[in-house]
């Protein structure tokens, strides 16, 4: 069977294509294509301008799919697309795309959860089992266990996604939105650890876990106040800038390198709560920010600690994409779920512990 | 674990014997003052993932977090295991061992053997050990403690058999100290939950819990009209399915 | 010759060897004090006013804190001796737990703390201990006292402690009785114990 999966949540636009060439095969990617909108540095991305973007660049996406695919849109058996949760108009966008095209190619309609396309995304390409799973993006912080045909949340962000945090920290100080402001976070924070080594000063930052979840609302705006007080480079003269305590100029790379320290450290220890809760050794990081390399490094050596292991994909799976959203609703659809056309909506608020997971053992 | 855990001087690992493992720390029961105290050694070891100096800060914060609220909790006359000793540079923190079994230990004992006669005569046990537990949480909260991972493995009752004797709440890893209805009333969701997955039998006398407690201070019947409030929102806080 | 002190045995500070020695109705207090004054090294040792001492388990909480501490490299007074004395006070203030818990001009009964490194064998330390029992016997004008709770209960001031670690008094409004029964006076001193010991614990954070 092949699924078109259509994924709009945010600022990126993926259209996938997926084959399931029999229920227990290997999946296929048949093509996978994504256009990011970002505004300015500064900035962040509002959902009318995200929307118009969305509409922009919808049909010629699909349309270089079906085309790297080797496809017509009669080989497509069902059209996936995200139901939530998400942006309003973003998600708007998009199901009106895909009601529109199953109403031109008469194909039945699956609305997907957009975090259980991260995960079911994640567990196919990995091999993961029956992994404890962290997501984390920008609308979405989740540690989830799977449990009796849900994906049960057992600790969450309690204020703002951590993506969402890092976004803000990256406009707060004026780091390019291009590609990613997480992955411009990511690289600077390099650059610091190369000027001052890994175990370099940092500068001391709220650090807020709360039983089994955990909020970024705190760091965010210490990051803010500090945003002032930071030396341009090695070479700011200015008398009132923030130092360390060894009289060294703390700069906007050395911000993000405490930055990433403090949140990665804080995702990890709820991960680690999730798992020894409920005596996983698996771990699956899926999501935009599952692509950080630090987060990567530092949930694996929580997870040796532990006698376990960490799964994560790359960044053609783990940011946003419409591959994840053709596999998780071809999935479903192969247990009997559809929508009509009528019946397909979206919804902002979508919880993942909302989706009765059908396809996956009771058990596992 | 895979990792063989040292512990930090000045203890010897021939001393320690292990008890619990947690995400958090390990306990271990060994002697502490004099070689006939029975203590409770938990230890926080270094997270290698963190960069060494949040890992040391956050040892520090939160032996010291405990240890403050224990000591809190005996200033205001009320039943915890008391501090006998602390190294937050270090990360260990000394207590009181409390004899005797947990509740879900001692429940499931009686369950077995009784668990048709809950309702009856016999059933008067139960809910007197469900109203002593009560009320030991309504004295934490009473004094601004909330203890964060209410279970019934972290509350003991001091018998070897049988369900009478009193009632020590511990653990005290993630407690804070508020008086805000919603934290007291997360923290009685949390018991509620995780005395529903249990000990399913039992699910009945719960209510025994929150009626003592309701007693218990100024401000506990609001709190336990919060929980219903807490009970509709689902899970935001609660970590069992 | 009689050994008028005990030597504690604390679990996990093998290396420590402490000499304690209780004595009553002390006649010299301020000449000892003048030696810890003056720094005589042959006066190396904790001197404590016993009545500000609830238990034995009082005492070996200090010396466990002021040795670990010493071991640590984290004194903040200057030995372990001067250590223990602060270790007492629930506060940071160095001189003021002296004036407290040290011994002073009017004290009249009086803790004697030593600690030395174990020489390594079973009699090295047994006449390093003998030494330090000699001495103090000819430098103390005082009865021995064997180091128990009964004779800390004899000669602790409760009404002091309590003020000293501002423990609450009993029958307090602050004070609730245990879930399953009521507060008995020995409850009381075993809960001003914890008091105590927990406020050691945490001080100096």
């Amino acid at each position: 069977m092949i699924a078109l999966g259509l994924e709009g949540s945010a600022n990126k636009l993926g259209i996938g294509i997926i084959s399931h060439p029999s229920p227990t095969a290997e999946p296929h990617v048949l093509a996978n294509l994504r256009h990011t909108y970002n505004s300015p540095p500064g900035t962040g991305f509002l959902p009318k301008d995200t929307a118009l973007h969305h509409r922009a660049y919808f049909v010629r996406l699909v349309k270089r799919a079906l085309y790297q695919a080797h496809l017509t849109p009669a080989d497509v058996d069902v059209i996936c697309y995200t139901r939530g949760p998400g942006m309003g108009a973003c998600l708007t966008s998009v199901a009106i795309a895909a009601r529109t095209l199953a109403a031109l190619w008469d194909k039945p309609m699956v609305g997907v959860n957009h975090c259980v396309g991260h995960i079911e995304m994640g567990r196919a390409i990995t091999g993961a089992q029956n992994p404890v799973v962290l997501y984390v993006s920008g609308g979405n912080t989740q540690v989830i266990a799977y449990a009796k045909h849900r994906y049960r949340i057992f600790g969450e962000a309690l204020d703002i996604a951590v993506g969402n945090c890092i976004d803000r920290v990256a406009r707060a100080l004026r780091i390019p939105n291009d590609p990613a402001p997480g992955y411009n976070v990511e690289m600077m924070a390099r650059k610091a650890v190369k000027r001052r080594g890994k175990e370099g000063e940092l500068v001391e930052l709220p650090y807020a876990v709360k039983g089994m979840d955990c909020s970024f609302s705190g760091i965010l705006s210490a990051v803010e106040a500090l945003v002032g007080q930071l030396a341009t480079g090695e070479d700011d003269e200015r008398k009132d800038r923030l130092k360390f305590s060894d009289g060294v100029l703390v700069t906007p790379d050395d911000i993000c390198h405490s930055l990433q320290e403090t949140i990665y450290a804080m995702l990890v220890e709820i991960t680690e709560r999730a798992m020894a809760h409920v005596g996983a050794t698996e771990v699956l990081v899926v999501g935009g920010v599952g692509c950080n390399e630090r987060l990567q490094e530092m949930m694996g050596m929580m997870a040796v600690d532990r006698g376990g292991t960490v799964f994560a994909t790359d960044e053609r799976f783990c940011i946003d994409n419409g591959i994840m959203i053709a596999h998780a609703g071809l999935v479903a659809y192969e247990t009997g779920v559809q929508v009509s056309i009528e019946e397909s909506d979206c919804t902002q608020r979508f919880r993942t512990d909302e989706v009765h997971i059908g396809w996956r053992d009771k058990d596992g | 674990m895979s990792t063989i855990h040292i512990p930090p001087s000045p203890f010897n690992p021939s001393d320690l014997t292990l008890i619990t493992q947690g995400a958090e720390a390990l306990v271990y029961k060994t002697t502490f003052l004099t070689p006939s105290t029975p203590t409770a050694l938990k230890i926080r070891p270094p997270k290698t993932y963190r960069h060494a100096s949040l890992d040391a800060r956050l040892t520090r914060a939160r032996i010291l977090a405990e240890a403050r609220v224990l000591v809190r909790c005996a200033r205001e006359g009320v039943r915890v295991p008391a501090v006998l000793g602390a190294d937050w540079e270090k990360g260990w923190l000394a207590l009181e061992w409390i004899a005797g079994r947990t509740v879900r230990h001692a429940l499931d004992g009686w369950l077995k053997a009784h668990g048709d006669d809950v309702g009856s005569s016999e059933g008067l046990e139960v809910k007197g050990l469900m109203g002593r537990m009560g009320k030991a949480i309504a004295q934490l909260h009473g004094v601004g403690v909330v203890h964060g991972d209410l279970t019934t493995s972290n509350v003991m009752v001091e018998s070897e058999e049988g369900l009478e004797g009193d009632v020590v709440v511990i653990d005290f890893g993630l407690a804070v100290m508020s008086v805000q209805e919603e934290d007291r009333a997360v923290d009685l969701y949390v018991l509620e939950r995780a005395f529903v997955s249990t000990h399913p039998q039992a699910e009945g006398l719960f209510g025994e819990v929150l009626r003592v407690y309701a007693d218990g201070y100024k401000g506990a019947k609001g709190v336990v009209k919060k929980l219903d409030e807490v009970r509709q929102r689902g899970r935001k806080k609660s970590m069992l399915g | 010759m009689t050994n008028p002190g005990t030597v504690l045995r604390i679990p996990h500070l093998q290396d420590s060897l402490v000499y304690v020695a209780l004595f009553q109705s002390v006649k010299n207090s301020s000449f000892l004090r003048q030696q810890l004054i003056e720094g005589n090294t042959t006066y190396e040792y904790a001197f404590l006013d016993a009545s500000t001492i609830l238990s034995t388990t009082h005492v070996l909480a200090a010396c466990f804190r002021a040795i670990n501490d010493a071991t640590a490299n984290r004194l903040r007074t200057r030995n372990v001796h001067s250590e223990i004395v602060f270790a007492l006070s629930p506060n940071n203030n160095i001189a003021e737990s002296f004036r407290r818990f040290g011994v002073a001009d009017e004290t009249t009964s009086l803790l004697a703390i030593k600690v030395i490194p174990t020489t390594g064998t079973a009699a090295g330390d047994s006449s390093a201990t003998d030494a330090i029992a000699t001495h103090l016997r000819g430098a103390v004008e005082g009865e021995p006292a064997p180091f128990t709770d009964e004779a800390f209960a004899g000669l602790s001031d409760v009404t002091r402690i309590r003020k000293l670690y501002k423990a609450p008094a009993p029958g307090s409004s602050r004070k609730k009785t245990g879930v399953n029964g009521t507060s008995s006076s020995l409850q009381e001193l075993k809960s001003l114990e914890s008091i105590i010991i927990g406020s050691m614990a945490i001080k100096g954070s």
